[in-house]
């Protein structure tokens, strides 16, 4: 969004996204420029805020799974070693069956 | 000296914490070896599983806090109260149902598994049932993309108990009972 200048008179364009490129688009000059300025301001910063709350929610999200993970991932690998030092051997990364001799 | 105290307490965590994840790794590395056919890695295998107790219960500690949070966050609506005298009780029913009263340090680690995945998929359940209203399309991807992955994590839970189980007494008590092999 951006105001430009030209002759002592300020001049209200938008940036759109129009066919996969960002074009200017001319809104116009007045009180009426400036009150869609201020609605695209407002709309601007409600974009933000959601970005970011939405960014901090990711962030929270994931520290809720880290540790867990990490619990899946060694609760996994005990209960093979656990289950290979019982004589048990997984055949073909699918069924484990106990080794001949144990 | 209060902060020296601090100071020392957060490097013996960091340490133990160091010491852990080598432990684990070693672990993990020794499993692929026996896995490629290389059986003179299982002595060293035993050795770190009679440590099992200790190390398991190192990883059960975070899990139980996250636990905690979990909870927190559920307790942050309506009926904040109820949920946190409920959601506790449920997760300790779930876990005597699973193990019993005394388990197993392996059994403990799997069903402490169990109860985390269980509270975590149910957590972003509801997350995603109360919010789904106001989602966007590429954030309830996310949410959906996330239950997904909690789930499949849970039933993995589920099913390494499971195996355990199915084995008899002999993988279960290898860890608690330093390597007494009943079987055969």
């Amino acid at each position: 969004m951006a105001w430009e200048e030209r002759g002592g008179r300020r001049y209200y364009y938008r940036s759109v996204h129009r066919n996969g490129r960002v074009v200017k688009e001319y809104i116009g000059t007045g009180p009426l420029a400036e009150a869609t300025a201020q609605l695209d301001e407002a709309e601007r910063r409600k974009r933000e805020g959601e970005a970011r709350a939405w960014k901090e929610e990711r962030r929270r999200m994931e520290e809720l799974e880290a540790p867990i993970e990490e619990l899946c991932e060694v609760g996994e690998m005990f209960a093979r070693a656990a289950l290979i030092a019982a004589g048990y051997r997984q055949h073909n990364r699918g069924e484990w069956r106990l080794r001949r001799g144990c | 000296m209060a902060a020296d105290g601090g100071e020392r307490k957060k490097r013996r965590q960091e340490s133990t914490a160091q010491e852990s994840a080598a432990t684990v790794n070693e672990l993990r590395a020794l499993i692929v070896r026996v896995r490629d056919g290389d059986e003179r890695a299982v002595p060293r295998l035993r050795e770190i599983l009679r440590k099992a107790p200790e190390l398991a219960r190192r990883f059960v500690d975070p899990a139980i806090q996250t636990e905690r949070i979990i909870i927190e966050s559920f307790a942050g609506g309506d009926g904040g109260q109820v949920v946190r005298e409920v959601l506790p009780r449920t997760l300790e029913a779930l876990r005597i149902e699973l193990g019993g009263w005394s388990p197993s340090p392996l059994e403990r680690l799997l069903v402490e598994r169990i109860a985390a995945t269980w509270l975590q998929l149910h957590y972003f359940e509801t997350l995603y049932a109360q919010n789904m209203d106001e989602m966007k399309i590429p954030q309830g991807e996310f949410h959906q993309k996330r239950i997904d992955r909690a789930h499949r994590r849970h039933l993995s839970a589920v099913k390494t108990l499971a195996q355990i189980r199915k084995m008899g007494p002999a993988v279960q008590i290898n860890i608690a009972e330093k390597q007494v092999n009943t079987t055969g």
